[in-house]
């Protein structure tokens, strides 16, 4: 059984927009999926319904076999989503405050509250910054804090939006060790990006979604040539297979 | 304004900062109410006394804070002008300047000095109490009142401490921004105005339904993990002082 599917799921905005039409896919547990499209091709709307942020406008959501919208926050416990702008998802004033509001809100005890925040603080090495404003923090810790405060509500799949825009590249190398780490740890990992270079690599599967359609869903190998008349960059001048594009070393 | 460091937290360890912030303040509480109650020299001079110790107690930097009262000296100042100018009575004994009373410098001394301990108060609350033990208490006080959500109270207060400096860095780059572009060549201030406002607005409004969203994705609810408080006894001691200090005061 997949870990996660969707049903012909459409979404229509009040002024008329298909922002998403007809998607079809499903992840098994466990597996690492690139999600890519051009701007505004529907990637965000699209994974906004994978933990019930938006209501499609029809078909449906199903994680586990049971449709999303049965028990919301059970939902929302296993899928956690980062956020295209780390930024705006930050609603604590110190770093630890950040991580602990998941927890808090799944009315956990306070002991526990606080072993939750300090073990996820401790996984993403941001221990140090605890009592720190978070908006003082770097870009890429910014979004390490982000991935804490998922952490903190122990999700089997993560939904990372756009994880690189903005960071430079020990940004990157960090954001993109963290998300090797979840997935070696066995999350499920769905990533949203335009910059295939960076991870396509360790990625099992590659889908592309073009004007609010999937257009493609496979093998990376097979895929990633064919992504350029989506709108998605290949990289110029050295392709020398999947196996290359990554920023790790 | 992320510079003044008026009402400003410095976490520190000391006996004020551990207190049970509940108490704490209800201390704080009832000290303004002795400010405000307060009438003779010895009485001011004593409330005076009592919060510059519990400024030291709790290890605020005094110099920094001093420096920071101009902005409210000159408040004070004109709050005594006024009072001195507007007050009728009879002159002032030793020098006399026209138009000033001397009921009305004494009205306006005291005036300030009450501003001036209420001030205070705010200090030794704010400097040894974070922002988010400060919304537990309140949220542990609103809590028994009926018809007040004390959670959503707790939230809204927290997203509002979260968005103020956001908004104001927003400002200040949109402003940097239209500077590149030359704003200051346009004369109608009207217009100037506008198109910091309107762009403003819109992306605070825009932050602000990501917040939300943000918030959704984690999980929110109204019945979440409440903090807990540990009090002391030293803590009821304090507590203890600060009501004679407040009944002292009232029932003169
Ligand atoms: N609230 C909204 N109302 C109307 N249309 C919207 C709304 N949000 C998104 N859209 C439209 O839906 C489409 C898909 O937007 P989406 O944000 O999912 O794009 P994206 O693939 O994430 O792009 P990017 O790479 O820029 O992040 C866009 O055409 C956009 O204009
Ligand atoms: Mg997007």
């Amino acid at each position: 059984m997949p870990i996660l599917e969707t049903r012909n799921l459409t979404h229509i905005f009040p002024n008329g927009a298909a922002a998403i039409q007809d998607i079809n896919f499903s992840v098994a547990a466990g597996e690492f999926v690139v999600l890519a499209g051009a701007n505004g091709s529907g990637k965000t709307v699209l994974i906004r319904h994978l933990n019930g942020l938006l209501k499609p406008t029809k078909g449906h959501v199903f994680i586990e076999g049971a449709p999303i919208g049965k028990d919301i926050v059970q939902a929302r416990k296993k899928i956690g989503l980062i956020f295209q702008d780390a930024n705006s998802q930050i609603v604590g004033q110190t770093v630890a405050e950040d991580v602990a509001f998941g927890p808090e809100n799944l009315n956990l005890s306070p002991a526990e509250v606080k072993r939750i925040v300090q073990e996820a603080l401790e996984n993403v090495g941001l221990s140090r910054y605890a009592d720190q404003d978070p908006h003082l923090l770097s870009g890429g810790q910014q979004r390490k804090l982000a991935i804490a405060g998922i952490l903190a509500m122990q999700p089997k799949i993560i939904l990372f939006d756009e994880p690189f825009t903005g960071l430079d590249y020990p940004g990157v190398l960090q954001v993109l060790g963290e998300i090797m780490r979840l997935h070696k740890t066995g999350h499920t990992i769905i990533l949203v990006t335009h910059e295939l270079e960076k991870v396509l690599a360790h990625a099992d599967r590659l889908v592309i979604i073009h004007e609010g359609r999937l257009v493609e869903d496979g093998l990376p190998a097979e895929v990633f040539p064919r992504a350029e008349q989506y709108g998605v960059r290949i990289p110029l001048g050295k392709i020398e297979g999947v196996e290359s594009m990554t920023w790790l070393k | 304004m992320a510079e003044m460091t008026f009402f400003h937290y410095f976490p520190r360890d000391s006996l004020i900062h551990r207190m049970d912030a509940r108490l704490k303040l209800l201390c704080m509480i009832l000290l303004s109410v002795a400010a405000t109650l307060a009438g003779t020299v010895t009485e001011f001079a004593f409330l005076t006394f009592v919060l510059g110790g519990a400024i030291c107690l709790a290890r605020l930097p005094v110099v920094a804070l001093l420096k920071d009262m101009r902005l409210f000296a000159l408040l004070i100042l004109l709050l005594v002008a006024a009072n001195a100018f507007f007050v009728p009575g009879r002159p002032l004994p030793y020098l006399s300047i026209p138009g000033v009373s001397q009921e009305g410098l004494v009205m306006g001394l005291r005036f300030a000095w009450r501003l001036l301990l209420i001030l205070m108060v705010c200090m030794v609350m704010t400097g040894a109490t974070s922002l988010l033990t400060f919304k537990n208490v309140v949220e542990w006080y609103l809590r028994p009142v009926p018809l007040v959500p004390a959670a959503r109270v707790a939230t809204m207060m927290n997203l509002t401490f979260v968005l103020f400096p956001v908004i104001f860095d927003t400002y200040a780059e949109m402003r940097a921004a239209q500077k590149a572009r030359c704003i200051e060549t346009r004369k109608n201030i009207i217009k100037r105005v506008m198109f910091t406002v309107a762009p403003l607005l819109s992306q605070t409004l825009r932050k602000a339904d990501e917040i939300a969203y943000a918030m959704e994705a984690r999980c929110y609810t109204e019945e979440r993990t409440r903090a807990v408080f540990r009090t002391k006894a030293q803590d009821w001691v304090l507590t203890a002082v600060c009501l004679v200090i407040c009944l002292a005061v009232a029932l003169r």
